[in-house]
């Protein structure tokens, strides 16, 4: 019976395996520091983009992607990933507004900082709503 | 015996499946009547439940706060309870802008295709308004009015509209306002097991705070509502589907609700769902629901 479970348990498993890809890069995330994650100074900024590209990907499918003023997160990360090859020590941000392109400066190293917190702070979020969406309904969790 | 203990248990199944059939809109015939609840209990009396407004003022809430305020009332949005805001809509409504937008409209219902037909052939009628969003359960998804305009163009040959002002708004506009015209109200169906699950998922995405802002769509329009943003109060949830299209003052033309909830859903700090994604399609069918049973009321005005 127990070595019957344990097939059952791998078999299940394995198949699991090819689903959770999205469920692995959320608990990933869940469990990171984004302060030590995402720190230029003692990861390099290479490393930082990487976290960022990698976690962001993640973001862009489950459409929680995020976007301040004009600028996503892809664009951030794109933009600042050529600045620092290029050893700019300032981002030059472009995005569109009513047809016109404007733009935002700002240091690489923040850009990056940046960057890399939005792709994995918009993971964790997802995580954690899972257990606090429902306090927000009323005839649910919310309560007045 | 045994043939009798089949019977019985068929006619169980039986009964049990039709009881199942009637009971997928159960959830969200609650959550619907606890939101109207809520609601309403938040404006009976705001100078008395002075901890729904945390951010007003004693005077705020006694002048400008409208109190009694009824779920039919909300599909004015704020402006069933912000008074001062009332004042300026009925001003702009003595000449609404939104008037030659309604009989574009028709023309365009009219309006021959290349090949000869009309929307007549999709949409034999034209108070539907409140009809839409479906679930079309053979395609297993949320149709929105929007989404079957488009299909109808495209079955026809012609090119897909725009699906946040121009030609949809003002065909849409033409829906609302023969709607209103027939005194229909919103009658959202949830009538099998799939509708109901993106019902909930719509439901889900609505209160999930999400962007860097990590606001949610309730924040604002449950939380939210009646509380001020600058010189606007937020207006509730409830209601918030019944008068689309709307000219708003700020766009300076017509705009569909797809328009409206991109733009918010941006406001969150987040790359906006697109108008016809399943995410947006859910939402509004969510959204919809809530609002069942409230008058047809648009096309409308908003600042
Ligand atoms: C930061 C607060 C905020 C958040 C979060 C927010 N909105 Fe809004 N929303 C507003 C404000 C302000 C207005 C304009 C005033 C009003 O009608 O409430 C508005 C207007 C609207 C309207 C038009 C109401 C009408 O009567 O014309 C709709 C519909 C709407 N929001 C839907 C949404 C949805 C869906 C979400 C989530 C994706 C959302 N909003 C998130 C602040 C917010």
């Amino acid at each position: 019976m127990k070595t019957f479970n344990k097939i059952l348990c791998i078999a299940g498993l394995s198949t699991l395996g090819f689903t959770t890809v999205h469920a692995d890069l959320l608990s990933d995330a869940a469990k990171l520091d984004v302060k030590q994650a995402c720190d230029v100074k003692a990861n390099g900024i290479e490393a930082v983009l990487a976290t960022a590209a990698k976690y962001n990907a993640e973001a862009v499918k489950l459409g929680v992607e995020f976007k301040r003023l004009g600028v996503t997160n892809s664009n951030y990360i794109k933009t600042t990933t050529e600045a620092a090859k290029a050893k700019q020590k300032e981002v030059v941000l472009k995005y569109k507004k009513k047809g016109k392109v404007k733009t935002h400066k700002m240091a690489t190293d923040y850009a990056a900082w940046r960057s890399c917190s939005f792709a994995i702070r918009a993971l964790q979020q997802q995580v954690e709503a899972e257990s606090t969406w429902k306090l927000a309904v009323p005839g649910d969790g919310f309560k007045y | 015996m045994l043939l009798k203990v089949v019977k019985i248990s068929a006619l169980v199944a039986i009964s049990a499946c039709t009881l199942n059939a009637g009971s997928f809109d159960t959830q969200a015939e609650k959550d619907r009547q606890a939101l109207v609840k809520y609601m309403e209990a938040k404006f009976s009396n705001p100078e008395k439940n002075k901890s729904f407004f945390p951010y007003s003022t004693e005077d705020e809430l006694k002048r400008v706060i409208k109190k009694g305020v009824k779920a039919a009332d909300l599909a004015k949005g704020s402006y069933a309870y912000d008074s001062i805001g009332r004042e300026q809509y009925d001003d702009i409504n003595e000449m609404p802008p939104y008037e030659d937008a309604i009989d574009e409209g028709e023309v365009l219902y009219g309006k021959k295709f290349a090949n000869g037909k009309t929307f007549k052939e999709c949409f034999p009628k034209t108070d539907i308004a409140g009809d839409y969003p479906y679930f079309d359960n053979k395609k297993k998804e949320v149709v929105t009015l929007t989404q079957a305009i488009n299909d109808c163009l495209v079955a026809n040959g012609e090119k897909k509209w725009n699906i946040k002002k121009g030609n949809m708004a003002k065909l849409e506009a033409y829906f609302s306002h023969q709607s209103k015209e027939a005194g229909k109200k919103v009658a959202i169906k949830i009538d099998s097991k799939e509708a109901a699950q993106a019902y909930e998922n719509g439901k889900k995405a609505y209160y999930t705070q999400r962007g860097y802002l990590k606001l949610s769509c309730a924040t604002c329009h449950v939380q939210g509502t009646g509380k001020r943003v600058r010189k606007e109060y937020m207006s509730p949830l409830l209601g918030h589907t019944t008068h689309f299209p709307v000219f708003r003052l700020k766009w300076g033309n017509l705009g569909t609700l797809e328009r409206r909830l991109e733009g918010c859903n941006k406001d969150e700090g987040e790359n906006p769902h697109k108008g016809s994604s399943k995410w947006a399609k859910e939402v509004l069918y969510f959204m919809s629901y809530m609002s069942n049973g409230l008058g047809i009321d648009g096309p409308d005005i908003r600042k």
